[in-house]
């Protein structure tokens, strides 16, 4: 911490903490010429009361940050048609007009120019009456919003179609929806020394352990950055063993998502302006679960999920393991397959390595083509680069036809655990360098070496690999295979700490 | 704490990554070996390999089989010279099968093979076969009619020993066993070649017989068959047997072996050994063409089972008088039993077996039954 930083965050801005002046022109010269100066898209609406003694007033707001017409019907066409009694002035005037005039279910009173400042940024509109050193805060906001839709990175055939938006209010409701339940507890805080972004905290009080809730607000507290536009960076911030290239926490586009891992005791944080919320502690065992495997049949949830653990051996294991065959074990390979293999490289003027490393760099050029692309160029692209390339590298003698079905099933396979697809790269690149240089001695080398530094992180002060290593028969229910779920009768011992019961009693199908 | 780690780091990997051998190998350098011969011992050895050579690359791959044949001082000194003519580098885990040419089976294997049994690089899977009037270089040179090389055909043959019968195939993990026991003399299987429409085409058919390393003479398939029931391995031989079903009616009928039960046991009956073999046949019958019985006539299916043990009693007389008398090799491993049985018996007459195995007298009791007539289906009949 540099002493700077310190005193910067304390120091006044100028006028920010000074009281409004009872004079409504001095008050919009400050407000004109220093907390809203240079901004185009301030209005400032100048009306009058009606009756006798007519009050001018001011509604200050920003432009498209409110809603218009609101504004019109509800405070300025009440405020244009009130008269308020002529005795009164100063403060018991703005409290009666709060009080008997503005139709507005949120409006509060504002005191100095710096919340003056910080309300309209936010939305909401402040009035000014002439007399007065208080103004009257309107809840106004209303931008532009995109509607609830189902998330693009997370899709299910079976399950709900909601996914998060940008606004956090709409968010936490989406959340509340799934745990209606007076347990559900959020948590403000605010992350940001310009933006002042505001991440909320959710969890269940009877479920999860304080001790955890205190942490990740200890944690977002001591953060001190300029600005926060996506969780992401609060992710990477709290993050526990930053070295590692495995994700300690967790995030998802769905609310039925997290509030499934509220249940399991987890804390959920979301971020105002972030569709993506963030899920702790998270073990490795998140990232081969998706939410369709407790929505479909167990014995097919399992089987997905035990196609996702294959999958990512595959992903991460394949090239390795071919490189170490061809080049280190040809006599493990099938006679004929290892004919066909030798006769496939005969023209090839690359050792095997230089292949893996050429066509895995082109197949990730192509899907980060694909990524950012629009939807029917990406397609475009990904078809021209698989078949055209593929085919015409292999007639070229350029890369051997075996190494083609190599990189394809590695990259589709990487395609099925999204979540740990980009570190599945960095770990294939480690293996297919060890094999190159070592055989499969190499690549168990390499596999030791991962299982090592799993074992070594922690999440939260929750074991990285907790659930895995474990022979419990409660705490293995919900890992390579997810069993009924009247089976499933206890919570996770790891997180949830409380109230660790799941079904009250036997219920529902017949179990055994 | 924090300054050891480095060093124990680097030791650790120094002793765990550079003290083992290096043999990175770029696959397309190797040339598969699929076959392995030795067709002359004396004065050089002459060693024959079939390779696999291919070629294409791209996205059409060609295979064809490569036989090259070099001299050399030892088998392995000739295998390995053959890289030279090959221009790659001859890989030997994928070979199938070892073949040695009669020459060097009458002349004694243990040169030929001494090398294959402890090889490294070659699998314990490999068959072993003995080439009957030819060498091992014709057969290599010869003409499968559906696998790619000689190599791959053997191999397949040798994998359906237990329907197509007529010979026991013998992996190279079992020679030193079957070489090195006491009491039983080794056999081998042989292959030979035929002609098939201009071709010449390798079978597998037939026993060649040993005594210690030198073989002394060959067993046609038929007999490789008896051997198989009297060893008790499960071959699902056929049978044509000429089987009297009238007066004097006679009708081939197919019977197909589909159980045996054989209990050899050695017997010392004041002083005078002997050995009794007891076979239970289990049988069904495949095919009988003409005969117009049916199995559901009992007399009939009682006087069947008489004429099959007549038979096999017969067949297996033959069979005992030309390894006793003819070749003297106890490749039923009677000294093995009594060895194990008797060891008395065998510690007097272990030195001498020879002689005693020429004369030894065996009681033989052959069961037949015919389990699975086909009852349930009547034969053909044709209206007359």
């Amino acid at each position: 911490m540099f002493f700077w930083q310190k005193t910067k965050k304390n120091a006044p801005q100028p006028r920010g903490l000074d009281d409004l002046n009872p004079s409504l022109e001095i008050n919009l010269h400050w407000l004109k010429a220093d907390i809203l100066a240079s901004d185009e898209t301030i209005v400032y609406r100048r009306f009058k009361t009606s009756g006798a003694k007519a009050r001018d007033c001011v509604l200050v707001y920003a432009d498209n940050m409110v809603k218009h017409e609101f504004l019109s019907q509800f405070v300025l066409r009440p405020m244009m048609q009130s008269s308020p009694p002529k005795h009164l002035r100063g403060e018991e005037l703005i409290r009666y007009l709060s009080a008997n005039v503005i139709e507005s279910d949120g409006s509060e009173l504002v005191a100095r120019y710096g919340e003056i400042g910080d309300k309209i940024m936010n939305g909401v509109a402040v009035l000014l009456v002439d007399g007065c050193p208080l103004g009257i805060a309107v809840d106004a906001k209303g931008w532009p919003k995109r509607a609830v839709t189902e998330p693009p990175s997370e899709s299910v055939v079976r399950g709900p179609r909601t996914g998060f938006s940008e606004d956090l209010g709409v968010n936490i409701s989406l959340v509340r929806l799934k745990l209606s339940s007076p347990n559900f507890k959020t948590r403000f805080l605010y992350v940001g020394t310009q933006t002042k972004t505001k991440v909320a905290i959710l969890y269940l009080d009877n479920v999860t352990s304080l001790d955890l809730v205190e942490e990740v607000a200890r944690r977002i507290d001591a953060i001190e950055i300029d600005a926060v536009l996506d969780s992401g960076y609060i992710q990477e911030m709290i993050r526990d063993a930053p070295y590692s290239p495995f994700p300690t926490i967790g995030h998802t586009e769905r609310p039925d998502v997290a509030a499934a891992k509220i249940l399991e005791g987890r804390v959920a944080v979301l971020v105002d302006g972030s569709p993506f919320a963030l899920t702790v502690p998270y073990l490795l065992v998140e990232a081969f679960q998706a939410n369709e495997d407790y929505y479909n049949q167990w014995m097919v949830g399992s089987f997905h999920r035990l196609i996702r653990y294959i999958s990512y051996f595959i992903t991460t294991s394949t090239p390795a393991i071919y490189i170490a065959l061809i080049s280190y074990h040809p006599q493990l390979i099938p006679t004929n397959l290892v004919v066909s293999i030798s006769a496939s490289r005969k023209n090839v003027p690359f050792p095997g390595i230089v292949e893996v490393i050429l066509m895995g760099l082109v197949f990730e050029i192509l899907r980060e083509g694909g990524v950012r692309l629009p939807r029917p160029i990406g397609q475009a692209i990904s078809i021209v680069g698989a078949i055209v390339l593929g085919e015409a590298a292999v007639s070229a003698s350029l890369v051997s036809a075996p190494m083609i079905i190599v990189v394809g099933v590695t990259g589709v396979a990487g395609f099925v655990n999204p979540a740990l697809n980009d570190i599945a790269v960095l770990i294939r690149l480690l293996f297919v360098f060890l094999a190159a240089g070592l055989g499969l001695y190499g690549y168990v080398f390499g596999t030791i070496a991962i299982v090592l530094l799993l074992s070594s992180m922690e999440s939260f002060g929750v074991p990285y690999l907790s659930t895995m290593t474990t022979i419990r028969p409660q705490d293995i229910k919900d890992t390579v295979v997810r069993v009924p779920w009247w089976q499933m009768r206890l919570r996770p011992r790891y997180l949830a700490t409380k109230d660790r019961q799941r079904l009250q009693r036997r219920t529902g199908s017949k179990g055994p | 704490m924090r300054r050891g780690f480095p060093r124990l780091l680097s030791l650790l990997l120094v002793t765990a990554l550079l003290t083992g051998c290096w043999d990175y190998i770029e696959i397309e350098a190797l040339e598969f070996v699929f076959g392995l011969g030795v067709d002359q011992v004396e004065p050089d050895y002459v060693v024959v390999v079939e390779m696999v050579k291919t070629s294409g690359g791209g996205q059409q791959v060609e295979v064809e089989p490569l036989v090259l044949a070099t001299k050399g001082k030892s088998v392995s000194a000739a295998g390995r010279s053959l890289s030279n003519p090959a221009g790659l580098r001859a890989f030997w885990p994928h070979a199938y099968v070892f073949l040695m040419s009669e020459q060097v089976a009458r002349e004694g294997i243990v040169p030929a093979m001494e090398n294959i049994v402890r090889s490294r690089h070659i699998r314990s899977t490999v068959w072993v076969f003995i080439t009957k009037d030819c060498t091992a270089e014709e057969v290599f040179k010869s003409k499968p009619p559906a696998a790619n090389s000689v190599s791959e055909h053997l191999n397949a043959i040798a994998l359906m020993q237990e329907t197509i019968s007529g010979f026991i195939p013998l992996q190279v993990w079992q020679l030193s066993q079957a070489f090195a026991a006491e009491g039983i003399a080794a056999i081998l299987p042989t292959v030979k070649l035929v002609h098939e429409q201009g071709d010449l085409v390798p079978i597998v058919e037939g026993t060649a017989v040993f005594k210690g390393d030198r073989m002394v003479g060959w067993l046609d398939g038929h007999e490789s068959d008896i051997l198989c029931l009297l060893k008790g391995i499960i071959q699902r031989c056929y049978f044509v047997i000429d089987t009297k079903v009238g007066e004097n009616e006679f009708f081939p009928i197919t019977y197909e072996l589909v159980g045996n039960r054989v209990e050899i046991k050695p017997q010392d009956k004041d002083g005078k050994l002997s050995v009794s073999i007891a076979l239970d046949l289990h049988f069904s019958v495949e095919e009988m063409g003409r005969a117009p019985y049916s199995f559901r006539d009992e007399a009939f299916a009682r006087s069947v089972q008489a004429q099959l043990a007549t038979a096999f009693t017969h067949w297996i007389r033959e069979f005992l008088s030309k390894t006793q008398q003819e070749y003297n090799a106890d490749i039923l491993g009677f000294g093995q039993l009594v060895r194990r049985k008797e060891p008395q018996v065998w510690r007097r007459l272990g030195e001498n077996w020879d002689v005693h195995f020429r004369d030894l007298p065996v009681d033989l009791e052959v069961k037949c039954k015919v389990t699975m007539a086909g009852l349930s289906s009547e034969p053909l009949r044709v209206r007359e």
